[in-house]
This record gives structure tokens, C-alpha cells and sequence, in this order.
């Protein structure tokens, strides 16, 4: 694996008093897209607010543990937040350009930093937005609000914004969730040209929004940390079962279920035996869905299937007493 | 289902009625004023300022009445708004952190905020008698700097907190301090509301009379320094309508009319000058 960049270390977090973020070490490393994954409410946002300490705004949040960023605690009360913040641009769920024009949008970082000549800006602003690609767009229109632009450019100005105070790390919230397809795969290829020079964090509820980016993998849980490491090999062979039932979870919206059978009311083995003479009416490749309402059934069919060399895709609970199990034919 | 159905349109016909009730009280006013007032509101009125025995019918208009009013309410506004906008700032969540000082303070600006503007008068008085001090221009700008405090100060503190959090963690996240934030992200994207906020206490303060009966006096003259006494329109308009004098009486509709006149006029153009601003406002 390649440097660390941010290492994080035992870091916990609680808003007034519940656990957001249980024990979670791990390491970022650098020059790389880290995905962090998982359900909504696991803590993947407190976890990145953690590592600019923009999580201090949030009311009755206490928090412990180390953040290290190139050796430096940002944790410790003693570190100067405001240049540790200058390192890390912000990418955030919803675009939000700041009440100016576009020029200013991407002056502002720059002037409270201390470049003040015009001509430099000029010179920042036209470097930065053609970075993202929305010079060309906006170049006759610098001094229109930027509320103006749509939504998907708002998403590249932001991103450019971020990059005019010349971070070392970006922080993505799910920067895409509230784009259009296309301002999502320009926001997705700019991240990619951009790990070349930076550090690249993202949230993301999409798996293979992951998939497509991401070189390093957290997969986040109930605010645990239940696995981490190299893109490959989480999404090829998860070693956690809730991280496999994630991502074949997140999988099941796009796959076609070509028989469904209820096998309610019937004990194990008989449903075994139902879902064995399902699949064999099926051609190899397709996939069986089955309702399930016996406990034991819950998991010996997965396992007995499994043995059979089929594919188990998901077992889900839809209510109190069924589960749904996805079977693809071993093929 | 037929109650729910009566409750529903008794409610209605309650609604409509509040509203005519609203709509028709302020056609009324301003009808009155208008219809009484316009009829005697003359050049002699905004270009004069009151001859000896203006209150008996001698000649004369009340232009010291009008600038004195302006200069009080323009005075007393501006020294509210330097104060207003520092608690209104400062009683942000960034500031304060909900501290027990805040809500003392926006507790005080509620009571101030109620206090009838006499007590204000009697008290401003009280201090200026103790200080050998005569009624003064000065003296009615601090009053009014008082009594208009709490309504922008509270008009200001609502509007900086429907500033969206995401705006200042974006101009946290690029390394900008709390000051910075609010100076050059809070305040542009509350400016249209701050705005309003300075407008409403501009109202009071011009249309106060009790407040500044004893604290400016009456005169004239046009004030030349801060220390003479001065005019003012709601005292020009009291004593209109006090005297026996029809005639007198009549001008003070047309008085009530310019004091409408200027408050529409600082209203409007104030609102002219804010589009430049709003126009970057996020949404
Ligand atoms: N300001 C807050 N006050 C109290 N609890 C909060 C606050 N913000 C988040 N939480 C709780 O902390 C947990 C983690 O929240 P977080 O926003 O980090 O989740 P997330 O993984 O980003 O979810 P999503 O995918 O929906 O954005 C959740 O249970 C949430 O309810
Ligand atoms: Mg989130």
C-alpha cells in the first residue's frame, strides 16, 4: 500500500452522548480515491467532518481519538484549525455556491488567504475554473451571481472553489447525489484526473460509484468500522458479511429476477427442495427469488445452495416473519 | 362529516374576515389622513419653518419639524444599528454558544421591546435633569437609539439565523475564521433582511412621540448643532390636533401625510438600493 496520508486512530464520536462513530482506525492513503460506503446513518459524514474538524459546528458532539495529518493531531486543541481546513477542499452533497459572483466564488478562498492583486486572482480564478472545465462556460459571465449557473456547473464551481485555496486533500459528501447523470460522470472524471495531485476522500451511497473511483475502500456500519482496504479486493471478495450483503444489496436494484416462488408455510428441507426444483426449470444465469418464513431456512438454503456452486445475491428481511433470498444459477 | 364540513367553512368566512378587517383598517387610516390632510398640504408646508404663533393660525409650515424628525430618526437608527448588529451578531450560535448571557440578553431586548415608549421619555428625563442637561437633538437620538435597539436587534438575530449552515461550513472549510464568515458570507447573503430589519426600526423611531416629548423638546427652529433642542413631526402633529383652531387642526392631517411620505420614500428607496445586492442572495 501506498504513503498514509491521514491516519485516523481510534476515533469516536458521540452527538450529546449517542455513539456516532465507535473506535474507527484506519489509514488513508495518499494520492488515492478513498471510498467510504455504507447504509445511511453509519456515521459516514461525521467521519469525514471529523477530519476537518468542521464537525465542531454540530451542537453537543464530543468526540476522541487522533486524526493525523501529515504528523499533526488535528484533534488537539492546540493545532491551528484554520490551516489544517486550508488543506482539505470540501465537496458537499448539495452545491452551494457562496453569495457572489462565480469570480468571487473562486476569490474568496485566495483573498482570506492573502493574495490581493488583481492579476493574480485573475490568474486563479481562470486557472482553477478551467480545471473543472466550466471556463470556457462561464468566462463571459464571471461577474453574474453564481446562483445563476446550473446545478451541475454550481457542483464544478464548488469544486473548483475548493481547489483555489490549494488543498492537499478532497473531502466529497456524496457530491454527486443531487446531479444529473452527466454533471455526475463530469464531477466522477474530474475526481479521477484529480488523484493524481491530491488526496481524494468521497462519500458515496452509490456502490459502483465506488466501484468506478475508488482505489481504497471503508465500508462504514451502525458507526462501526466493519471492513477496509484496497478497492479490489473489498468488492471482489469481502471478507465481512455485512459488507457482502451491502454491496449485493445496493447490486439487487439492477438485477433481473426471472422466478419468484413463495415457499411459505414450509419447513426446512422441503424449501430447499422447492428452490432446487425452481432453479432447475431455470437456464444457467438467471436468478431465482424466493419468500421464506421458516428461521433455519433463513440460513441453511443460502448455505445449502452455496454448496450447490449457485450464487447467493441477498438475503433480506421484508418483514417480521418473511426474508426474500436472491439465488443466481451457478453457470 | 357534515360538522367537519360546517367547521370548515366557518372557519373560512373567520379568515376572510380577519383579513378584511386588516386590509380595510389601513385603507381607512391612510384614506383619512389623505382625505383630511391633502386638502391643506401646501409648499408653504415643507419650505417654511414655523413663524412665532404657528400653533394659532399665524403663517409659517413645519419644515423644523420635518428635518428634526429626519435628523432624530436618521441619528437614533444609525447609532441602533452599530449596536444591533454587534448583540445581533454576537447572540449567533458561533458567538455565544447558547450561553446563559444570551438569553439574558434577548430576554432584555423582549422586555425593552415591550416597554411603552413614554417609560422611555420619563427615563431618558430623568437622566438629563440629573446631568443639568436641557432637552437636545442629542438627547432624543440616544433615546431613540434605545427604543429602536430591540426590534432590529431582534429583526436582525431571525434573519442571520436563516443564513443556511452550508454556506459558512463552505467558507470554514476553505479556512476562513469566524469573523471573516461573518462579514463577508453572513452578512451578504442576510443583507436584504438586515435591510428590513433597519427599516422597521427606522419607522418607530420616526413616528415616536412620547419618547422624545421631554428628551428633544420642541422648537422653531432648525436644530444647528447636536446640543439645541428640536422639532419633530409626531410632536408637530400632537400639538396640531391640540389646539382649538380647525385650520391647525387640518394641517396636522397634512403633517401625518409628509411623515407617510418619508417613511414610504426611505422604504422604497432602500428596497431600490438592496436589489444591487440580492441578486447573488442563494436561494
Ligand atoms: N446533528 C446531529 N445531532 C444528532 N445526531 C446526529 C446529528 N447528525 C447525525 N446524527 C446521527 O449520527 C448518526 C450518523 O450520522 P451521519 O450523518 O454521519 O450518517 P451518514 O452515514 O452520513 O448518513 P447518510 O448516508 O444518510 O448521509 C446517525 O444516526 C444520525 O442520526
Ligand atoms: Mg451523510
Amino acid at each position: 500500500m501506498s504513503e498514509t496520508h491521514i491516519q485516523i486512530d481510534n476515533v469516536n464520536a458521540y452527538y450529546s452522548g449517542h455513539p456516532a462513530l465507535k473506535n474507527i482506525s484506519v489509514k488513508i492513503p495518499k494520492k488515492q480515491i478513498t471510498a467510504i460506503i455504507g447504509p445511511s446513518g453509519c456515521g459516514k459524514s461525521t467521519l469525514l467532518k471529523c477530519m476537518n474538524r468542521l464537525i465542531d459546528l454540530t451542537d453537543g458532539i464530543t468526540y476522541s481519538g487522533k486524526i493525523l495529518i501529515d504528523n499533526e493531531d488535528i484533534f488537539d486543541r492546540k493545532t491551528d484549525i484554520i490551516n489544517i481546513r486550508k488543506k482539505m477542499g470540501l465537496l458537499a452533497q448539495k452545491p452551494t455556491p457562496l453569495p457572489m459572483s462565480i469570480y468571487e466564488n473562486i476569490a474568496y478562498g485566495p483573498r482570506i488567504h492573502g493574495i490581493k492583486k488583481k492579476a493574480d486572482l485573475d490568474t486563479i480564478v481562470e486557472k482553477y475554473l478551467t480545471l473543472v472545465g466550466l471556463w470556457e462556460e462561464v468566462k463571459d459571465r464571471l461577474n453574474s451571481p453564481a446562483s445563476q449557473l446550473s446545478v451541475g456547473q454550481q457542483q464544478r464551481l464548488c469544486l473548483a472553489r475548493g481547489l483555489a485555496v490549494e488543498p492537499e486533500i478532497i473531502l466529497c459528501d456524496e457530491p454527486t447525489s443531487a446531479l444529473d447523470p452527466i454533471s455526475s460522470q463530469h464531477i466522477e472524471q474530474q475526481l479521477l484526473k484529480l488523484k493524481n495531485e491530491y488526496t481524494i476522500v468521497i462519500v458515496t451511497h452509490n456502490i459502483h460509484q465506488a466501484m468506478r473511483l475508488a482505489d481504497y475502500v471503508i465500508h462504514l456500519y451502525l458507526g462501526e468500522m466493519v471492513e477496509h482496504g484496497p478497492a479490489d479486493e473489498v468488492f471482489e471478495n469481502p471478507k465481512d458479511e455485512r459488507t457482502r450483503a451491502y454491496i449485493n444489496g445496493t447490486f439487487l436494484a439492477d438485477v433481473k429476477i426471472d422466478k419468484v416462488i413463495d415457499t411459505k408455510g414450509n419447513q426446512c428441507p422441503y424449501n430447499f427442495v422447492y428452490a432446487k426444483q425452481a432453479l432447475h426449470s431455470l437456464e444457467k444465469g438467471q436468478t431465482l427469488k424466493m419468500i421464506v418464513d421458516d428461521p433455519t431456512a433463513v440460513t441453511e438454503v443460502p448455505r445449502g445452495m452455496e454448496a450447490d456452486g449457485h450464487v447467493v445475491l441477498s438475503v433480506k428481511q421484508k418483514n417480521i416473519t418473511d426474508w426474500e433470498i436472491v439465488i443466481k444459477k451457478k453457470g | 362529516m357534515e360538522l367537519r364540513r360546517v367547521e370548515e367553512s366557518v372557519f373560512r368566512v373567520l379568515m376572510i374576515l380577519s383579513l378584511l378587517i386588516v386590509v380595510g383598517s389601513l385603507l381607512a387610516v391612510i384614506g383619512t389622513i389623505l382625505w383630511k390632510g391633502l386638502p391643506v398640504l401646501s409648499i408653504d408646508m415643507i419650505t417654511k419653518t414655523a413663524e412665532g404663533g404657528y400653533f394659532l393660525g399665524k403663517g409659517g409650515g413645519i419644515l423644523n419639524a420635518i428635518v428634526g424628525s429626519l435628523y432624530l430618526a436618521a441619528g437614533g437608527t444609525v447609532l441602533a444599528f452599530f449596536l444591533s448588529i454587534g448583540i445581533a451578531f454576537y447572540l449567533q450560535k458561533e458567538y455565544s454558544g447558547g450561553t446563559k448571557l444570551s438569553n439574558l440578553t434577548r430576554l432584555s431586548l423582549d422586555i425593552l421591546w415591550g416597554t411603552p415608549s413614554i417609560v422611555y421619555g420619563a427615563f431618558g428625563f430623568t437622566v438629563m435633569m440629573y446631568f443639568h442637561m436641557r432637552a437636545s437633538l442629542l438627547g432624543g437620538i440616544i433615546i431613540l437609539a434605545f427604543l429602536e435597539l430591540p426590534i432590529m436587534t431582534r429583526a436582525m438575530e431571525e434573519v442571520l439565523k436563516t443564513v443556511p449552515r452550508e454556506l459558512k461550513e463552505v467558507s470554514y472549510s476553505l479556512g476562513a475564521t469566524r469573523l471573516e464568515t461573518t462579514l463577508r458570507v453572513v452578512s451578504k447573503q442576510a443583507l436584504p433582511g438586515l435591510m428590513t430589519g433597519v427599516l422597521i426600526a427606522f419607522g418607530r423611531g420616526i413616528g415616536d412621540a412620547a419618547s422624545i416629548l421631554f428628551t428633544a423638546g420642541y422648537t422653531d427652529r432648525i436644530p444647528t448643532s447636536l446640543f439645541d433642542a428640536t422639532a419633530s413631526l409626531p410632536l408637530a402633529i400632537f400639538f396640531q390636533l391640540g389646539t382649538p383652531s380647525p385650520q391647525v387642526q387640518q394641517k396636522a392631517y397634512a403633517s401625518a401625510v409628509i411623515l407617510l411620505v418619508i417613511v414610504l420614500a426611505i422604504s422604497i428607496t432602500t428596497r431600490f438600493l438592496s436589489r444591487k445586492y440580492t441578486k447573488y442572495i442563494i436561494k
